[in-house]
């Protein structure tokens, strides 16, 4: 029996699948989180965690296909004139099936259950606010407004290690409030208000940007976000003017 | 050969699909050309305080204008553009130099109602948080008065952060340049079009540092009846925004 009628699985094949799924798990472990920017919240750190166990559970799968396909071409190549003729007539076999059927579910139900827990632990805390911004986008600024104060700022302060709830809007068009380092990310709408939560837990200066395309000056529609102690946060926000 | 032909066939296409994605930007590029820049002249020098250290830098100033028709500006030179009916600033090509305390003089031509966002009516980013109003000076502006802003930022990644925004108040004399019925003695003509013979003057003063590249545009709503008046003006380069280089 040739090798293309074999049932047997190549040893090259499994030696590509194993090379090229280590690779990637390690690719999963230390690449992935150095092209996600810095971690500036638990949000981001789960984020990061998040991208880094999916890419780990997807290596094998990625692997398999990659071991098929390069195995393939190394060695199935038709090296013969015009058109191939048909290969062998594939049979099933129930082992492969039963495999592939319950790793599938368990990956899937994996994905789920982790993307579920975590949806849930975001929208928890907009409840839990200890403080609230009132955020406006607008071609191509974004200002801030500190509900119970008359401050406004064009730059975002935020006091370290305190849950704080943002209302967005817009008084245009449809703008995106997205801090990259803490991974949140919500549409700013006209004549709506959208909200979305974090715990900035690192003091530090990170940015602000817009993710919708927006107009001509889009890719200017950045700003900075301050995050001081909690003492230096109270400080600013007793140094601002008060705004109209 | 049929390998070889293949290959040859794909990097063609790629060949031929960057060449066109090239042109387009070639053609963009050119299409939006700056105006003549504006260059800032020297003053003087001026003793300020920059980054908490009390320095005498390079005073200068330079001076825009903002029409209620791109008729009776030089925008676009002096061409009045593809629009000349649209509102605009004189300038969209401001030049500065670096390490300089700049003076902004805006003298303005429009009219104007309410800001749809109050905040435009705070000055922010200028010395002492302060602009000037035909002389009187000011930190706010009534939002429910003003005809433009000046408000310029930093373009990422291009140099020093700079955020200065300006509230333009409102000419009311515009409202007597009806060109069916106009008041000769406060309207000039141009053209065919009228316009106040008398501007509201606006001075500010900001420091800039190193060189670099920024963007302005008013925050005023004043560009036409799409998408909440920003439209038309307000969304197409050189009427209501331009750069401000530091060099």
């Amino acid at each position: 029996m040739s090798e293309k009628n074999s049932r047997k699985i190549p040893p090259l094949m499994v030696v590509l699948w194993l090379g090229i799924t280590t690779l990637g798990v390690l690719g999963s472990l230390y690449v992935v989180p150095w092209l996600m920017p810095e971690s500036a919240s638990n949000t981001m750190h789960l984020s990061i965690l998040t991208m880094v166990i999916f890419s780990v559970a997807a290596s094998p799968v990625a692997g398999l296909v990659y071991a098929v396909l390069v195995y393939g071409l190394l060695r199935w190549r038709y090296e013969g004139q015009g058109v191939p003729p048909d290969g062998p007539a594939l049979r099933a076999n129930n082992a492969t099936t039963a495999l592939w059927l319950v790793g599938s579910t368990v990956l899937t139900i994996f994905v789920l259950v982790w993307g579920l827990t975590l949806l849930a632990n975001d929208q928890s805390g907009e409840s839990k606010a200890e403080m609230t911004v009132d955020v406006t986008g607008q071609q191509w600024v974004w200002n801030f407004e500190y509900p119970g104060t008359q401050v406004k700022s064009n730059e975002l302060y935020l006091p370290v290690d305190t849950e704080v709830l943002f209302q967005v809007t817009s008084k245009d068009v449809v703008h995106g409030f997205w801090i990259p380092q803490m991974g949140i990310k919500v549409n700013a709408n006209p004549s709506a208000t959208t909200t979305t939560s974090v715990m900035p837990n690192k003091i530090g200066v990170y940015d602000v940007r817009c993710t919708e395309i927006c107009g001509l000056n889009h890719s200017v529609m950045v700003t900075r976000v301050h995050v001081l102690s909690q003492s230096d946060f109270k400080k600013w926000l007793a140094q601002q003017p008060a705004s109209i | 050969m049929t390998r070889t032909r293949a290959l040859l066939t794909s990097l063609v296409s790629i060949v031929i699909g960057g060449a066109v994605i090239a042109a387009a930007g070639f053609v963009l590029a050119r299409a939006s050309a700056p105006q003549t820049p504006v260059e800032a002249q020297r003053v003087g020098t001026s003793s300020i305080v920059v980054d908490g250290q009390r320095k005498t830098v390079n005073h200068e100033a330079l001076t825009i204008s903002a029409y209620p028709d791109a008729l009776f500006s030089d925008v676009l030179g002096g061409e009045s553009g593809a629009h000349p009916d649209w509102v605009a600033y004189s300038n969209n090509n401001l030049v500065v130099h670096r390490n300089s305390l700049v003076t902004i003089t805006v003298k303005q031509y429009d009219g104007g109602e309410v800001l749809n966002n109050s905040y435009f009516g705070n000055v922010v980013g200028t010395i002492d948080g302060t602009a000037t109003v035909d002389g009187k000076k000011i930190t706010l502006w009534s939002p429910e008065h003003v005809g433009h802003t000046f408000t310029l930022r930093g373009i990422p990644g291009s140099g020093r952060e700079l955020f200065v925004s300006v509230p333009i108040p409102a000419n009311d004399v515009v409202d007597s340049c009806d060109p069916a019925d106009p008041n000769p003695s406060l309207c000039a003509a141009q053209g065919a079009g009228y316009y106040p013979k008398k501007a509201v003057e606006v001075t500010f003063s900001f420091y800039v540092g190193e060189a670099g590249q920024y963007q302005w545009n008013c925050e005023y709503p004043c560009g036409g009846t799409r998408i909440g008046q920003f439209g038309n003006a307000m969304s197409t380069w050189g009427y209501m925004s331009g750069t401000l280089t530091v060099k």
